[in-house]
């Protein structure tokens, strides 16, 4: 009904035909770029490209066979995984805010760190690059799950309860049955994050696949190789989010409207319970965290030499007698981090959310530029770091894109959720008033969204850190990412602990922060959301 | 989970091996060993490629595994843990672990002379570190120390150089974004001439650096405790290193049928392993045998560690091992 209220600002093209042109545009731009730069090694377009791929067709397959293979299993295992959290937190809701608390710290823990550790634990193999891959998805598939888990309407329960069954048979029929829609949605985010999750495992010392191909070919100064490796990589990983998308379309088609959860609801307790209750989370969150670091470390018997315990950690930045030093050698790097990471968040977020308000004035744009958004998310950060780096330069700007374009693609897409869940009732006032296409957007549609937003700029904090790091450490050699790659030549395993430890810990906190900006804006805007 | 298939090569060998045991005498069990390689695979780890194809280890009764290394896969953990016997490190490396409480000897070293260099263009070189002042030179910040103390050894002013931090990568230099960078002679300015673009190579060892690399370490434990099959490991590492100076082609070309997944190229490699042999054999290794080190190298190292802030004694360096090997095998 929306739909056909808004005026068409540009000529009404099918969508098909808009992506094709759009793809057609990439590709001419692409490699006329290519041509331009020819001599400077930075960059190889579409018919070098596609040459490579066809001479080197075998060599291709079979790294993709490799690392496609690691990135199911990650993606089977973690999805796995999300889903029994999820269910363990609907089962049992007194370990929900634990359980929530404890799944986002190990989700922002660093790859560079776990990587080395996983290698050991498991030895020659796929381990690490399997595992990688499963952590690297299964927090946003536990996330929407847990949504839909709740999202099943009461007089289901009541049914069920009728019939004399329990939470288990509730869990496994009523509500599993809700939850699938919105478990699409995780596995739809998850597809393309298992693939970069395998590839950044392969840099723990694995002999084929397309994480070793692209450090091989950056080294030969192939850069023919170097965009035939980001070509296929983005190509599969935006089939895969298409493929996981389409089945899930095809099996119910009604989306969830919804895709994240607001923050914990509001009890009715007053100001100071909730800060009590909050405080107390954090710091039963902080004790699970530090007693499930000592013990995993005591079970698997993991040498102390790199695998540092907490007192370890603690005795380096406090009670040690260059303490101090250490600390400011964390800060600045920290500094240097977060200078890049904040503008790069923010930016993301607010493209992001304009973009959306674009597409929802003018449909059609969304046809043309949708795709492309979709394959800017799901090429590889591995890949394109180096690459954006290279192209924009070592600067700022070169990193902030990274950030930026980690994060945009995501809250695009919960925004244009957000825009279209105006309620139909107030749009057709708003329209029998013949207000503005745009005044329509800031007091009616704006307030729907704003839900959605913040939801995805919580999601993002993880995401900016895990760019912001990967940029340091591959390409432009600053801050904490450069400070915990530097472990593999000084062998300061004290460093990279409190690097982790304080990179973990301010990622747990701006989610916090950002966690209560959107119950205070909500408030406001959209007090249903947070009862 | 974890998912392991035995190359076609070694279950080949592992049968002949065992048909010509069992022919020769009396079934010998192989004893299976790790041992922790510190990159991806490539012509730079060509010996003990050969030593793996050739059977030098399962000769010794060695099962021999090659880890490969990676970007994100450090060597000391693996050998202070113990699931690798033996590592391939440096001696800054190695003397960075051992001052944060590893274990670790250096039982032999590869590469005599460090394969740090300074690549540039001819258009603009750089032929000695005089001609750093006033360049911009490409580097990851974590080499500072290296090219403070080829400063401080040459008395160049490090003030005069600007630093860019880069990913390890010719592209900046080839796209004109810096004069010149800090790479090891065997890779970089290797990618350079197989792309045809002419380069300036100035080997950091030749103005005074002296850092062994590509070192052999092993914990104070193994060489104690696990004595034999460290010797037998090493035996079988030498004997490929004598045979890949005989013909570093062969070696590239064993390299690159061994790895056929990992994006070698052939000719890349045939230069690549042509380039390492100075780094590698001096008249000393002649006279003495591969893998030597003398108490001159040892303190030349030393006092250049001491430059980039690594305080070590002769104590690191372990030649026990290598000695054995030597008299048994030559």
């Amino acid at each position: 009904m929306t739909l056909s209220l808004r005026a068409p600002l540009m000529t009404v093209a099918p969508r098909a035909t808009m992506a094709v042109l759009s793809l057609i545009g990439v590709l001419v731009g692409w490699e006329i770029l290519a041509r331009a730069l020819a001599s400077t090694y930075l960059l190889a377009g579409p018919v070098d490209v596609t040459r490579y791929l066809i001479d080197n067709s075998g060599l291709m397959l079979r790294a993709l066979s490799v690392t496609l293979y690691e990135a199911m299993w990650g993606f089977v295992w973690g999805n796995l995984a999300g889903i029994a959290l999820a269910a363990v937190v609907v089962l049992v809701p007194r370990f929900e805010n634990l359980v929530q608390s404890l799944a986002l710290v190990v989700f922002c823990l660093p790859l560079v760190a776990t990587g080395p550790i996983l290698r050991v634990l498991y030895g020659p193999g796929l381990g690490p690059q399997v595992t990688l891959a499963a952590l690297a998805v299964y927090y946003t598939t536990f996330v929407p799950t847990v949504v839909g888990l709740r999202a099943t309407p009461s007089t289901w329960l009541d049914l069920v309860a009728s019939f004399g069954h329990g939470r288990w048979k509730e869990l496994t029929v009523v509500r599993a049955t809700a939850a699938l829609p919105y478990l699409v949605v995780g596995l739809q985010i998850a597809a393309p994050a298992a693939f970069l999750g395998a590839m950044v495992g392969e840099f723990t010392g694995a002999e084929r696949g397309m994480g070793v191909l692209a450090i091989q070919a950056m080294r030969s100064l192939d850069v023919q190789a170097t965009w035939a490796l980001a070509t296929v990589a983005s190509l599969v990983s935006i089939l895969a989010y298409l493929v996981v998308g389409g089945i899930g379309k095809y099996l119910w088609p009604d989306r969830p409207s919804i895709i994240m959860a607001s923050p914990a609801q509001n009890d009715g307790a007053g100001r100071g319970a909730k800060w009590l209750k909050t405080c107390g989370l954090g710091f039963m969150t902080l004790g699970a965290v530090l007693v499930l670091w000592w013990g995993l470390f005591e079970l698997f018997d993991v040498n102390s030499f790199f695998a540092k315990r907490p007192m370890d950690v603690w005795s380096y930045l406090v009670t040690s007698p260059k303490a101090l030093e250490h600390r400011l050698v964390l800060w600045e790097a920290m500094g240097e981090t977060m200078a890049f990471a904040v503008p790069g968040y923010l930016a993301g977020l607010l493209l992001g959310a304009v973009l959306a308000g674009v597409f929802v004035l003018m449909p059609n744009l969304a046809g043309l530029v949708l795709p492309v958004s979709i394959a800017l998310r799901s090429i590889p950060i591995v890949t394109t770091a180096p690459l954006i780096v290279l192209c924009l330069g070592r600067g700022a700007a070169g990193t902030i894109t990274i950030v930026a374009v980690m994060i945009f693609f995501p809250t695009l897409i919960a925004c244009l959720q957000g825009l279209r869940q105006a309620p139909g009732q107030i749009l057709d006032v708003f329209n029998s008033f013949a207000t503005s296409p745009l005044r329509t957007l800031f007091l009616a549609r704006m307030p729907a969204m704003l839900p959605a937003f913040f939801a995805s700029a919580r999601m993002a904090v993880p995401a900016a850190i895990l760019a912001v790091t990967v940029a340091e450490w591959l390409s432009t050699g600053t801050g904490i990412g450069n400070l915990m790659a530097l472990t593999t030549s000084t062998s300061d395993y004290n460093m990279l602990y409190s690097s982790i430890a304080a990179v973990t810990g301010l990622s747990a906190l701006a989610y916090a922060a950002v966690g209560a900006l959107e119950r205070v804006v909500l408030t406001i805007y959209a007090p249903e959301q947070v009862r | 989970m974890t998912h392991f298939t035995l190359p076609r090569r070694r279950f080949l060998q592992g049968a002949a091996a065992f048909g010509g045991l069992a022919l020769a005498g009396p079934l010998r069990a192989q004893a299976a060993v790790n041992f922790q390689l510190s990159w991806l695979p490539s012509v730079q780890f060509g010996g003990s490629y050969i030593a793996l194809d050739k059977g030098y280890w399962s000769e010794e009764g060695l099962e021999v595994a090659l880890q490969s290394g990676g970007p994100n896969a450090p060597v000391e953990p693996p050998v202070v843990s113990g699931t690798a016997l033996m590592g391939i490190s440096a001696a800054d490396y190695t003397a960075a672990a051992v001052e944060q409480g590893a274990p670790f000897k250096i039982i032999a070293v590869a590469m005599q002379k460090n394969p740090f260099s300074i690549a540039s263009l001819p258009a603009n070189p750089v032929n000695e570190p005089k001609d750093l002042e006033g360049k911009s030179i490409g580097m990851a910040t974590s080499n500072m120390p290296v090219l403070q103390a080829l400063c401080e050894i040459n008395g160049v002013d490090i003030d005069k150089i600007e630093v860019v931090p880069t990913q390890y990568d010719a592209a900046p230099l080839v796209s004109g974004q810096v004069d010149c960078l800090l790479c090891w002679k065997t890779d970089l300015p290797v990618a350079m001439t197989v792309a045809g673009v002419e380069n300036t190579v100035m080997l950091l060892a030749d103005f005074g650096y002296a850092v062994h690399s590509q070192t052999y370490i092993a914990t104070e434990d193994a060489i104690k405790n696990d004595r034999a099959t460290l010797l037998s490991l090493l035996k079988g590492e030498v004997r490929g290193w004598q045979d890949y100076e005989k013909d570093t082609d062969a070696a590239a070309a064993l390299t690159v049928e061994m790895f056929p997944d990992s994006g070698l190229d052939l000719e890349t490699q045939k230069i690549q392993a042509a380039a390492q042999v100075g780094l590698m054999y001096s008249d000393l290794t002649e006279s003495k045998g591969f893998g030597w080190f003398t108490e001159e190298t040892v303190a030349a190292n030393i006092e250049t560690l001491g430059l980039l802030g690594r305080t070590v004694s002769e104590e690191l360096w372990d030649r026990s091992l290598l000695e054995e090997v030597h008299g048994n095998a030559l």
